[in-house]
């Protein structure tokens, strides 16, 4: 797993770029890269180059969701591949956040 | 014992490079002990004692090497580093020494800074040792503690989670987990008025903290179910309690089932799992029963969403669920198991009776098993109308005295709270206060909610039983019946309970009126032969359970006897 962040201050957006297994073991980058910024920013996160999911990354997305604001928090997902948009969806995850 | 004074042992034939080595080691301040050949230094070793061993390499009797191997031997796993003394010189003797064992050597004739050097070395290299064991002796109580604690909380869990009817000869389950606690539940209960309630989940994570969830889940579904509460009642309490209790990013991805056996319904409410599988007779491929809302614990219970499928099922279909385990699995060639390996299954050309062997073949043979990195959990139901009919009183009867009761109350619910509660809960609380109707809950229970929701359903609401006959009949009648409710505007259904008992037996009365038109009760079959049709089959059953049956009004208003026996 690679994780890497980029902030756009003007815009006040945070782009979290995901690459490989998203999974318990990203939980610590993941934290860290979300939380580096103020909880009223707007997040995004690039999953083009994420290979797979499982339980405790979607739990970390509600981590997110939480610090984000629930819903009031804006938290777009982008270019999920199938296998990942398939997991998302069985979970009704696309309730929660928004997927592009 | 000190590293910075080592206890040595030598063990030289010579006497004079014995007592050398002696005053030169006592003199950096270590307590030296001597033997005058390998034997003797056999006897003299301790390893609690000795901390380092000098041996020279030529003695008689017992050389050098061969004291090596035994004091080797005798130390027990503790790491005692020993020297050679040699005035040999050539390479292959000095790599024998090494073979056997030996840390290091010391060539004659003594060098006194060399020797200081060595004993330098030799005591950083003990200290790390030392270092490295209390690590080792700490860390391997503390994980013994730990197997300990979690042994103990796995019987309770045990405990909790299996006090279940998963043995009923219609279930059939497996579950594969890779630790010592499971993250996924499969959970069972017999409905008071027969039928079941199954639950199938798989919480975020796995180990003890996905297992934590597990039991305030357990404790609501049986507890709930035990006292007659629907599913639509008890999946929103399972939500609002894990909700309240799990931290933000757990949460459990479920599948709850309602088996009807009066009506041969299923009720599904699927939240996060993958498809479950309706196998009927009529249809050459399964139906689907997809997730449709958020798993539990995730929104409040404002956001809650309880969107369910019903089917019709009759004898011999069947009903297939599983974790996301197997959905996430990878199969051998590295693929997404689900996409590829249940094919066949999904397109119903599996045999349904042969649906959990194949499947356990197949993550055999794909080796899931052995790279599966979540739990795997698998529920079969062999669909009949017989589950959970026959189960009254199996618990153990502690027989005390009956104590006299009599009571009676009145409970009339208007349009609100016809579409917002079920009362029969309460009800039924209420008249299991009465010590010796407890073995009789069951028939109890059934006569409450045939008559309530014949009331409900035909008297309130106006709906035609005849909406059932067709093959899809349960479903749209279901769904005609939700519609109604919950645009219901006026009406009521007013209960009258009254009981009276001695020590050997008593009476229960229910009365039931409703707002309805009534209808014509002379047509009213009572036996269960005259009754072939499968929807008209509540009041026959009533018949054979009550002393009496009596309609009265326009036929809004119906009163039963139920009289029992100690």
């Amino acid at each position: 797993m690679i994780m890497q962040t980029q902030y756009d201050e003007k815009k006040h957006v945070l782009t979290i770029q995901i690459e490989g297994r998203f999974d318990f073991s990203c939980h610590k980058a993941f934290k860290d890269a979300y939380s580096s910024v103020e909880s009223n920013c707007k997040f995004e996160l690039d999953m083009t180059k994420v290979t797979y999911v499982d339980s405790s990354a979607l739990g970390m997305l509600l981590l997110l969701r939480d610090y984000a604001g629930g819903d009031q928090g804006e938290i777009i997902l982008n270019n999920c591949n199938d296998a990942v948009e398939k997991i998302l969806r069985i979970a009704n995850f696309d309730r929660l956040f928004s997927l592009h | 014992m000190s590293l910075v004074s080592l206890n040595i042992l030598i063990a030289d034939d010579n006497p004079s490079d014995r007592l050398l080595l002696k005053a030169m080691l006592s003199g950096l301040g270590h307590n030296v002990d001597v033997a005058e050949d390998g034997l003797e230094a056999i006897e003299k070793f301790d390893p609690e004692i000795t901390q380092l061993v000098c041996l020279d390499v030529v003695m008689p009797d017992c050389d050098g090497l061969e004291a090596a191997i035994k004091i080797q031997e005798m130390s027990r796993g503790r790491f005692i580093p020993i020297v050679f003394l040699s005035g040999l010189s050539d390479t292959s003797s000095l790599v024998n020494c090494l073979k056997v064992g030996g840390s290091d050597f010391i060539s004659k004739p003594y060098n006194l800074v060399l020797i200081a050097a060595k004993l330098d070395a030799i005591i950083r290299i003990l200290s790390l040792q030392k270092k490295l064991e209390a690590q080792r002796d700490k860390l391997s109580s503390y994980n013994e503690q730990l197997i300990h604690e979690q042994e103990v909380a796995k019987v309770v869990y045990e405990n909790i989670t299996h006090s279940n009817c998963l043995s009923d000869p219609c279930l059939n389950t497996f579950f594969y987990g890779h630790h010592l606690f499971n993250g996924d539940v499969i959970l069972a209960a017999y409905k008071p008025n027969g039928g079941m309630h199954l639950l199938i989940g798989d919480f975020t994570g796995h180990g003890l903290s996905a297992a934590i969830g597990a039991l305030p889940l357990a404790d609501i579904f049986f507890e709930w179910t035990r006292k007659g509460f629907l599913m639509r009642q008890i999946v929103p309490e399972l939500n609002r309690r894990l909700k309240a209790i799990l931290p933000a990013d757990m949460f459990c991805s479920a599948l709850f089932v309602d088996l009807n056996i009066t009506d041969k319904t299923l009720e599904v409410w699927n939240g996060g799992l993958p498809d479950a599988f309706f196998f009927s007779q009529r249809q050459k491929k399964p139906q689907p029963l997809t997730s449709h809302n958020l798993p539990l614990g995730i929104v409040s219970e404002s956001e809650f969403t309880y969107s369910t499928e019903i089917v019709s099922f009759e004898k011999g279909d069947s009903f297939l669920a599983w974790s996301d385990g197997i959905y996430e699995a990878i199969d051998s060639k590295g693929m997404m198991f689900c996409e590829h390996q249940l094919t066949p299954l999904v397109e119903g050309r599996v045999d349904s009776d042969n649906l959990l062997h194949w499947l356990r073949r197949k993550l055999e043979t794909e080796g899931v098993l052995d790279s599966s990195h979540d739990d795997i959990s698998c529920l079969k139901i062999d669909l009949s109308d017989a589950i959970g009919a026959e189960q009254e009183s199996n618990t153990l009867t502690v027989e005390e005295p009956d104590t006299p009761s009599d009571f009676s109350f009145e409970y009339t619910l208007n349009a609100e709270s016809l579409k917002n509660t079920d009362p029969l809960p309460y009800i039924l609380q209420i008249i299991m206060t009465v010590s010796g109707l407890k073995h009789y809950s069951g028939q109890v229970f059934m006569m409450l909610s045939e008559l309530y929701s014949n009331a409900l359903e035909h008297g309130v609401l106006r709906l035609n039983s005849s909406l059932k006959e067709t093959n899809d009949g349960f479903v749209l009648y279901y769904m005609e019946r939700e519609t109604r409710l919950s645009t219901l505007e006026s009406g009521y259904i007013r209960i009258k309970i009254s009981i009276s008992s001695n020590e050997v037996g008593g009476i229960l009365s229910i009365q039931l009126e409703d707002s309805g038109d009534g209808f014509d009760t002379s047509q009213v079959k009572l036996k269960l032969e005259d009754s072939d049709e499968m929807y008209n089959r509540g009041l026959p059953l009533l018949g054979q359970l009550c002393k009496s049956i009596n309609f009265s009004e326009k036929g809004n208003r119906v009163e039963i006897q139920y009289q029992w026996d100690k």
